[in-house]
């Protein structure tokens, strides 16, 4: 972290001494060499456009209805064509072929997964922004602000014992408590996700402020007179946002993964809204009858986790001065 | 050191009485009530409906419930709403059953995930090492229900036997040394499913709890004496670098009741994860808030037995 | 280094261990090799757990299925579904009735009404021709002496919180003389047959005033409440229905305790004790008073004629000497309870909910909470033994899990859905049945919402869904069509009824007939609104939900844009459909074997959260629904039902969708066994009853070692 916070601090300086390299060219530099990392963002740079096209092709201009029952091709298998019947009433899937075959009412599946895409990434990027929205404010109030005094106990205890009482909930116990007893919504989830998945980063954005609280350029900031609020926001928040990222992007699959769990209790998000878990839980009963309605939804649960995982530790990696062999 | 502990445990006390109030007024004040009877019942009248509300003190002020609630679990009479019976032998029994589950679970994560991870540490940047990481995200990845599935699928399919439940049913005739093996036989798939999770996480962690302890200096000064490299590593190096590792013994017990209730859900193991997945169907507020509670206190048991621990083992942390 | 050898040494002995535990467990071939108690063990599994084993107290499915093995009741259904005496053996329904001394009134011919004069008349005009139906079946005739009782009633009113509380008021009334009219059999009709002599206006001149004293100290609101509970306490006429039942001799409990008339006394009396929260009561409520005649005779009185309170007595029956108040108190000791546990202690806290003790074919052994239950045969059962000696339910969570134990041998039976049976129908190693039950499905429309208020919109909205493919492809065709209210396994329900024809072209005629038109974008318009509503039903329950999403799909392809939302079963009900606050709803109902439909379709119950929360209203309906839960001559009675069956049908209140078909796969080794009086043996097929209920021969069954043929 020294290299870059100094890089940092020299830049704001405006100093001409440049360094031979960025943070920022080092960083893409050690993640380049990390092939399964690159490889793992090309497979999200894939679902980022499926899921937009996802959203746009299946609600804003219907090239992909998701509605569709068929009930002549229920469970057609992937990549097999119509029934005359169904040609016959035009009600074709695009292209003329089931790509992922049909569900039980004969819905298209491929369909169906283009707008999952959108809602569970959606789910996975509003539960983690959250968690680190509350993480940062709370850790950085704690780091920052942290001797002030409230009463009788200070500002960072307060906050740190609420972080305690937070992690003293069995969180996946939680969640679904929360989520049973509320009614179903796919905010609801969101927001729950997000308000049980805060208390890490809350926790190394205090402990990364109280250090860099420390720091030179910090108290050299602090004796130029620069206000709060830049102080924070741009010399700190910066320099302590790269372990954020790292868990943010490990917290998007683990999201991901919660709300499949959620739908396999049935507590996951409703229809209308097609999510990759309830697909699967749907395909789970049909295992037998329709195997492709239980595999493509796993499998591409399995796809999309790996990608974030492998991105978040390859994101570790190259932003961990640590291991930095060379 | 006892004045450590004694503070540590009335902040802790403290700190579970705002986890019980929160749990409490999060619970009750969630739109939903405990159903009791069946509404599609067509001959279930409101007056029962009322009657049966009042019973449970549902119409009573939030406090009241909670103060109710705290009487009756501390007098041990707290009662189910969903059949009345006790609370507390009700989670015992089932603790008991979660327990093998959990010992068996353990024991796979923790054999597992030593070895690997120490490989993976000593030869960084080996095939085996990045397959090894690759293998542990990729088991990170898998929604655990799924894998489950497929596994179920695998078994009987292909050896025709029964896997769900704690034992064969129909087979309570057959010699005590069959019934042992047959309950060992149900615990090893959904151990192994529950342990999957943990030797992957706990694997990458021994990695590189390693790999910052093998770069110490200390292990490059027994390299240097020209110690045997096994001597160095599983010595003087895998010894500084278990320290951590002590103290996860105290973090373990909360994962008694979180982490299974998809695992218990699946394989019909009637434990403390199903239990409470029932409470939450059912609405049975009572139970949901006991297990919520003794969750909370084995989470802070577990933090504080840690912080014993880690000062017993690591010489240079001084309690204040 | 021994630490690195260890290190790998433990995981390969773990393996080990578990792994070979494999070896030990028997595979579905061997199952019952070196186990032959296999084959009298019967293994079913069940979603859920019990919550209650006590025949008054509990309300759910698993709980159910196994107080019907534990318990018996006074009667059962056969076959056919007629009535069939268990721990009764024969029973007499006869009817007692009074008519009131209204002194105020006059005969049609100017002369004062008097008790004796009144006698006198009746007792004449008996003698014509013209009352000999009623003559024919009246064994006496008296005049009962006026007296004077005092009772305690209950009222309901608000408080100053706006909360409904309940207060008792001690009335005082003098009953003046009474005509005790004793007949053979139940007539609804005896006072409209007496028309002729006591007037037309007889009931309507009677005045409660001056009969009735009520404390002078009570409120306003309290008089008025009770003002109109008058002609309940004292009825100018009263229909008094009585039932005797014979009680079997040398019926005994599990624990060897004899079963008496005391027993069936005391299970009436649990039911009715508020303290105890039975879900029952209602079926219990139209009882006046139950006697002990004798050790094993029973006389039951209603307070009013209520057909249907006979199936009541399918409850089964609780073993007084264990849960009376000695018992209860002797528990008590024995639990060591604080004062305020003991102050609350009721039947509900009793152990005997999960160690029930019944007269039943079965009797427990062992209930681990979300494992199993388990019951053993009862050898001293009074009709001869089961066939298996052993009962697990086993409760496993998961459908497929399910599946897959069953297909692992290591469950006998469990609830497979419609797809599940269909890959078995071909399998010759199992057999499956389908058979029809007492539950339907239907869609629900709010009848008070003016977009829902005309009959031909409900009619064009059920014309638009293909139910014939919906059962063919969604339910395998392990569902019924079904027009109207009744179970169609019962004698009420109307076949020569026809279902809705599915014909989009026609509902989009008979939209446009009420002047909707299809708009540009497709959907149905009518003075600039389209046609636009919610159709709603609880989660988790997938059926529904394809019904719904058939249903929108269906409804879309004429123009109606119907929004699909599902809620919590519990939101569900608080928030939408007891508050009379929805469009539309996907419900099913499980009906009974009697045929009254009072609760579902009468208009009076339609208030918040009664049950016929779509707000039904047809007078017509109301009065035939009345009469049927009057008659109980069972040939009037299935003609009232056709006739309201058809009323129904026509209005569509509802769309009534299908029944679904109850299945069942088991085994093919799952036989019937019969043995003659020599202990031969002889095989047949498992068959359903006409109910649907293939466990009414349960006792029956056995597995056997080899796959029959045939």
């Amino acid at each position: 972290m020294n290299n870059q916070t100094i890089d940092t601090a020299q830049e704001m300086h405006e100093e001409p001494l440049l360094p031979h390299e960025t943070p920022w060219e080092e960083f893409v530099r050690i993640f380049q060499k990390d092939r399964i990392a690159v490889a793992g963002c090309v497979i999200l740079a894939c679902l980022f456009v499926a899921a937009m096209a996802g959203k746009v092709l299946t609600e804003w201009v219907i090239v992909f209805d998701t509605e569709i029952v068929r009930l002549p091709d229920k469970f057609s298998p992937p990549l097999s064509f119509p029934s005359d019947e169904v040609v016959a009433l035009d009600i074709q899937p695009t292209f003329g072929v089931y790509v992922f075959g049909t569900d039980e009412l004969g819905r298209d599946v491929f369909a169906r997964m283009l707008q999952g895409a959108f809602v569970s990434l959606s789910i996975g990027f509003i539960a983690v922004g959250i968690s680190v929205f509350i993480g940062i404010l709370l850790g950085g109030l704690s780091g920052f602000y942290g001797k002030m005094k409230l009463g009788f106990m200070t500002v960072d205890t307060l906050i740190m014992r609420f972080t305690d009482v937070m992690l003293c909930f069995p969180t996946f116990f939680l969640i679904l408590t929360v989520v049973a007893l509320l009614p179903p919504s796919i905010y609801n989830i969101m927001i729950v996700i997000g308000l049980t998945s805060w208390m890490g980063t809350a926790r190394f954005v205090r402990a990364e402020f109280l250090s860099l609280r420390e720091q030179d350029f910090v108290i050299a900031a602090q004796a130029l007179g620069i206000p709060e609020r830049r102080i924070i926001f741009r010399h700190m928040v910066p320099n302590a946002i790269a372990p954020v990222l790292v868990s943010a992007t490990i917290g998007v699959a683990g999201a991901i993964l919660t709300e499949s769990a959620l739908s396999f209790l049935g507590f996951g998000v409703q229809p209308p809204y097609a999510t990759w878990g309830n697909i699967l839980s749907d395909g789970k009963g049909f295992i037998f009858d329709a195997p492709w309605l239980f595999f493509i939804p796993g499998f591409a649960i399995f796809v999309v986790v790996l990608a974030f995982n492998l991105v978040g530790e390859g994101l570790r990696e190259a932003l961990n001065p640590k291991l930095r062999s060379r | 050191m006892l004045a450590f502990i004694t503070r540590n445990v009335l902040q802790r006390i403290l700190l579970l009485v705002i986890v019980s109030i929160m749990a409490h007024s999060v619970i009750h004040l969630a739109p939903g009530e405990p159903s009791q009877v069946d509404p599609a019942n067509p001959r279930m009248k409101p007056e029962d409906i009322a009657r049966i509300r009042a019973a449970f003190h549902l119409d009573d002020p939030l406090y009241l419930q909670y103060v109710y609630w705290v009487k009756d679990l501390y007098s041990g009479e707290l009662k189910s709403f969903k059949d009345n019976q006790p609370v507390l032998p009700k989670i015992w029994g089932r603790f008991l059953n979660s327990l093998p589950l959990f010992i068996c679970a353990t024991l796979l994560v923790w054999t597992f995930a030593f070895p690997t991870g120490i490989h993976s540490a000593i030869r960084r940047g080996s095939v085996y090492d990045r397959s090894s990481t690759f293998v542990a995200y990729a088991l990170i990845s898998l929604p655990g229900f799924f894998l489950s599935y497929i596994m179920v699928l695998w078994v009987v399919e292909v050896f025709g036997v029964p896997v769900i439940g704690m034992k064969t049913f129909g087979i309570e005739g057959a010699q005590p040394v069959f019934r042992l093996m047959d309950r060992i036989w149900h615990l090893v798939i959904p151990s192994l499913m529950s342990a999957i999770l943990g030797v992957a996480v706990l694997s990458r962690y021994v990695r590189s709890q390693m790999l910052e302890v093998i770069g110490q200096d200390y292990v490059r000064t027994a390299r240097a004496k020209g110690l045997e490299e096994d001597t160095v590593i599983y010595r003087h190096a895998l010894r500084n670098g278990l320290l951590p590792f002590v103290t996860m013994f105290g973090l373990l017990l909360p994962g008694l009741i979180g982490g299974s209730v998809i695992f218990e859900q699946i394989f019909a193991w009637p434990g403390l994860g199903r239990l409470g997945y029932e409470a939450i169907l059912a609405r049975d507020f009572p139970v949901i808030l006991t297990i919520n509670f003794i969750a909370a206190v084995l989470t802070l048991a577990g933090t504080l037995l840690s912080d014993i621990l880690y000062a017993v083992v690591d010489p240079r942390i001084r309690l204040q | 280094m021994t630490i690195k050898r260890l290190l790998l040494i433990i995981p390969i002995v773990l393996t080990i261990v578990l792994l070979q535990s494999y070896f030990w467990v028997p595979t579905y071939e061997n199952q019952a090799s070196g186990n032959p108690n296999r084959l009298v063990t019967y293994i079913e599994g069940s979603i859920g757990d019990a919550k209650i084993l006590n025949p008054i107290l509990n309300a759910d499915g698993a709980s159910s299925a196994i107080v019907s093995h534990v318990f018996e009741g006074l009667l059962d259904l056969d076959e056919d579904l007629s009535l069939r005496g268990r721990l009764a053996t024969d029973w007499e329904i006869t009817e007692k009735a009074y008519l009131l001394v209204n002194l105020k009134s006059r005969f049609p011919d100017g002369v004062v009404v008097s008790g004796a004069e009144l006698l006198r008349r009746i007792q004449q005009g008996l003698t014509q021709t013209s009352f000999s139906e009623l003559g024919s079946h009246l064994t006496s005739l008296r005049l009962l002496p006026a007296h004077r009782h005092e009772t305690v009633v209950s009222v309901s009113i608000q408080d100053n919180n706006e909360k409904p509380t309940i207060e008792t008021v001690e009335v005082a009334i003098n009953v003046p003389e009474r005509v005790e009219f004793t007949l053979d059999h139940v007539d609804q009709d005896l006072f409209t047959r007496l028309t002729p002599i006591i007037g037309k206006h007889y009931v309507d001149h009677f005045s409660h005033e001056p009969y009735i004293s009520i404390p002078s100290e009570v409120s306003l609101e309290i008089q008025s409440q009770l003002k109109a509970q008058y002609p309940e306490l004292l009825p100018v006429t009263e229909h008094n229905p009585q039932i005797v039942f014979d009680l079997r001799k040398g019926v005994t409990f599990h624990d060897g305790h004899e079963f008496d008339a005391g027993d069936v006394k005391f299970t009436y009396e649990a039911i009715m004790d508020p303290k105890n929260l039975s879900p029952r009561t209602s079926d219990f409520e139209p009882i006046k008073v139950v006697e002990i005649v004798d050790s094993h005779t029973v006389k039951v009185t209603y307070k009013r004629l209520y057909s249907p309170a006979i199936n009541a007595w399918m409850m089964h029956i609780l073993p007084e000497h264990l849960l009376n108040q000695q018992a209860m108190n002797l528990e008590m000791m024995e639990r060591e309870l604080s004062t305020e546990a003991k102050k609350n202690f009721g039947m509900r806290d009793s152990e005997f909910n999960r160690h029930p003790i019944g007269a039943g074919r079965f009797q427990f052994v062992e209930w681990q909470g979300d494992e199993f239950i388990h019951l053993q045969r009862f050898d001293e059962y009074w009709e001869g033994p089961a066939q298996y000696r052993e009962y697990y339910m086993r409760i496993i969570p998961d459908l497929l899990t399910q599946e897959m134990e069953f297909l692992a041998g290591a469950v006998d039976y469990y609830g497979a859905q419609p797809h599940q049976v269909a890959r078995y129908k071909d399998n010759p190693a199992y057999q499956s049945f389908s058979s029809l039950g007492f539950g339907f499905t239907y869609i629900g429309y709010n009848n008070r919402k003016p977009l829902f208020a005309d009959a031909k919109i409900r009619q064009a909205l059920g014309m638009a869904i293909n139910i014939d493919d919906f059962l063919k492809y969604l339910l395998y065709g392990e569902g019924e069509r079904i027009t109207g209210p009744y179970p169609q396994n019962t004698e009420w329900y109307d076949h020569s009824i026809t279902p809705l024809p599915y014909d989009p072209d026609a509902a989009l005629a008979l939209f446009e007939e009420m002047g909707w038109q299809r708009n540009a974008d497709g959907w149905l318009e009518k003075e600039g609104k389209i046609f636009e509503f919610n159709l709603i039903t609880n989660s988790g329950n997938p059926i529904r939900k394809n019904v719904m999403t058939i249903a929108q799909n269906a409804w879309k392809n004429i123009g109606v844009k119907c929004n699909t939302q599902y809620f919590e079963w519990a939101i569900f009900l608080k928030d939408f459909v007891n508050t009379g606050e929805f469009d539309a709803v996907v419900l099913g109902w499980s009906m009974n074997i009697d045929p009254d439909l009072y609760q579902i379709w009468h208009s009076s119950q339609a208030g918040p959260q009664q049950l016929n929360f779509v707000g039904y209203h047809n007078p017509r309906a109301d009065d035939l629904i009345v009469r049927i839960r009057q008659e109980y001559n069972r040939a009037r009675q299935r003609e009232l039902a056709h006739q309201l069956h058809a009323l129904i049908a026509e209005d569509q209140p509802y769309t009534f969708l299908y029944s679904p078909l109850s299945t069942r796969v088991l085994d093919k080794k799952i036989v019937l066994v019969d043995s003659d009086e020599e202990g031969n043996e002889t095989y047949g097929k498992i068959y359903p009853t006409k109910t649907g209920d293939e466990l009414f021969y349960f006792h029956r069954w056995r597995k056997l070692e080899f796959t029959p043929n045939f």
